[in-house]
């Protein structure tokens, strides 16, 4: 923000609050800061939009998702079929609501699962350090040094192909990354005097750790488990397409796409595949835009 | 600073060894063993057991754990890395074989999305809070958010089906091998692999270049009057584009997952793609070999990062 804006401002909020109709709020202030954010907010619509259709998808559409249709296959949105149907007659409209259920729960069980081994793991190793710390590190360089999706590739080989699996392998290879980010918080939290108060009191390192430390790092840790749903639900996707992904039973994002793989369904069909492609990056995009906000909101040294 | 490099080195090697042996692990846990795929099911049939217990002690098979790696790790420092189970080539000479074609995308996708992600990040940090900026930084929230591969698509679409400007796949066209004449091929996995990581390059030299034009060295060059063009490209530019050309290290991770994803979009006949296939067809030694290539890739790309911020940053310390 240039100076003279900023001037322009104060000088605004001089003015209301010389005719007395400035009031303190008392919202939180990331929450205000929060609901200030037109990003955020555009993004938190479309995320709960996203989010609630899928859930309420019996209540909104009529069709089964894998009730297959030979009569009425590749037929063109229209006549019954909001969105058309695929090669087996399957409404696809359905199947990206009920796919929808199964991608966001594999983007945010991954999440939830990866930061609470990162984020416990990390908490009391970043205060602790010592050999526990430098053994953790370690791993998680040799893990980080992978590219993500051969690895993925690989322990997807070694445990078979189901959606549990890939959960699981999802959080497997996503804490490190939770880890690095929540031990460098309590690298330099752990610098400051009120830890050496609560040392000097006799404090276990578990209680400080987790119970005075872990809560004034809670706004970084939010934005990277925000930030890693979208990443793990664009990873389910590309393995899909890929092939190695939740079984092709299953209707996911992933599995829907994954028959444009066909060269004459990606030619002549397009509603089979553009649709809930749009409805992947809309939904990535929602969700980065959400932990934007959340970073902004939770970082004390920006103005709201 | 070459005990520095030396030291770097010296940490890289006992690393290597626990990865390889991370990945032996992982062959010794996926179902079946090479007497498995060495015999076709049809003939299993004929084999007693102890034929097949027979087999598996000439092989080595029976050995304990440590010692068949010590075995294996032996024959890969020899340059062995053992045959394809699909086609019993030996995967040395698969790798030759797909190894260009990778490394000619790659480079490519390097290229672009470097030159156009730190052009385009520094056009937006000069027009900050501008319209210029914010279609930029909307353009890069998109790209960040497709799916890779959703974007090749779109593209194949659009200039294979509708246009009919570019070739569907692959590296070539038989007859055409020459590389202008194969050129066309490449055009459009290079675009969409180096544009889908356009988008983070451009967010950090925003972000590098604005963190530039705010020090104090950059004021100091406005006062002594030189003309303002000056003061962003030769004083901002050069000091914002150090840990950008850093950062090339850091993007390997990526662009390797890239090209195995794009590789398989445009039936790029590459490494990428020839992972895929080993992982759908549970093609051990290729996969495992794939592997530890990429990651002895990664580390050391990181070395070099390490060393080349140290040469180039006079304030990080070399102890």
């Amino acid at each position: 923000m240039s100076s003279k804006s900023l001037q322009r401002k104060m000088d605004r909020l001089l003015t209301l609050e010389n005719q007395g109709k400035l009031r303190t709020s008392t919202m939180n202030r990331s929450v205000r800061k929060l609901s200030a954010n037109v990003l955020a907010l555009v993004g938190l619509a479309l995320f709960l939009l996203i989010l609630m259709s899928s859930l309420a998808a019996p209540l909104i559409s009529s069709y089964e998702p894998n009730a297959i249709d030979l009569k009425h296959r590749l037929s063109p949105p229209g006549e019954g079929h909001l969105l058309g149907t695929d090669q087996i007659g399957r409404d696809i409209f359905t199947r990206i609501l009920y796919g929808g259920r199964i991608s966001m729960f594999v983007g945010l069980g991954s999440a939830i699962g990866a930061a609470l081994i990162g984020v416990s793991l990390g908490t009391y190793a970043g205060y602790t350090r010592g050999v526990l710390d430098s053994a953790v590190m370690k791993l998680s360089e040799i893990m980080m040094s992978f590219p993500q999706i051969i690895l993925v590739s690989i322990l997807v080989t070694i445990a078979g192909q189901s959606l549990w699996n890939l959960i699981l392998i999802f959080i497997l290879t996503g804490w490190p990354s939770m880890y690095r980010m929540t031990r460098s918080q309590m690298l330099s939290i752990r610098e400051q005097e009120y830890i050496q108060a609560l040392q000097a009191f006799g404090i276990g390192s578990v209680t400080i750790s987790f119970k005075h430390m872990l809560p004034n790092a809670i706004g970084p840790i939010f934005v990277n488990i925000t930030l890693s749903t979208a990443m793990f639900i664009l990873q389910e996707a590309a393995l899909s397409f890929l092939g190695l992904g939740v079984p092709l039973e299953q209707a996911t994002w992933g599995n829907i796409l994954n028959v444009a793989q066909d060269l004459n369904i990606l030619r002549n069909a397009w509603w089979v595949w553009l649709p809930v492609g749009v409805v992947i990056t809309l939904f990535v995009m929602s969700v980065n835009f959400i932990g934007d906000g959340l970073r902004d909101a939770a970082d004390p040294t920006q103005v709201g | 600073m070459i005990p520095f490099i030396i030291r770097k080195v010296l940490v890289l090697i006992p690393m290597l060894f626990v990865i390889s042996f991370l990945i032996f692990l992982g062959i010794e846990l996926m179902p079946g063993d090479a007497v498995d795929f060495m015999i076709p099911p049809d003939a299993l049939a004929t084999i007693s057991q102890a034929e097949l217990d027979v087999l598996r002690a000439e092989l080595g098979l029976d050995d304990p754990f440590l010692a068949r790696y010590g075995n294996w790790i032996g024959q890969v420092m020899k340059g062995d890395f053992g045959y394809s189970l699909q086609s019993g080539v030996s995967v040395r000479d698969l790798l030759a074989q797909k190894l260009p074609a990778t490394i000619e995308l790659s480079l490519a996708a390097l290229v672009i999305s470097t030159l156009l992600g730190s052009l385009l990040g520094v056009v937006s940090a000069l027009n900050k809070g501008r319209l210029g900026d914010h279609v930029l930084t909307v353009a890069g929230m998109i790209g960040v958010a497709i799916p890779q591969f959703l974007f090749g698509l779109v593209m194949i679409v659009l200039f294979v089906f509708q246009m009919e400007l570019l070739p569907v796949g692959g590296r070539m066209t038989p007859g055409n091998e020459a590389f202008f004449q194969r050129l066309d091929h490449l055009i459009l996995p290079a675009i969409v692999l180096g544009l889908s990581m356009t988008a983070g390059v451009m967010r950090y030299s925003r972000a590098s270049m604005l963190d530039s034009l705010s020090k104090e060295y950059i004021r100091t060059a406005r006062s002594k009057g030189i003309p303002e063009w000056r003061v962003n490209l030769i004083h901002g530019l050069r000091v914002a584009m150090t840990p950008v050309a850093v950062l090339i290290g850091f993007r390997l991770p990526i662009l390797i997952g890239g090209s195995v994803v794009i590789e398989q979009v445009f039936q790029w006949p590459g490494v990428g793609q020839m992972f895929v296939a080993a992982v759908r067809s549970q093609n051990t030694p290729v996969i495992m070999m794939v592997a530890f290539f990429s990651v002895s890739i990664v580390l050391t790309a990181s070395i070099l990062v390490d060393i080349a911020t140290a040469l180039l940053d006079p304030r990080v310390k070399l102890s």
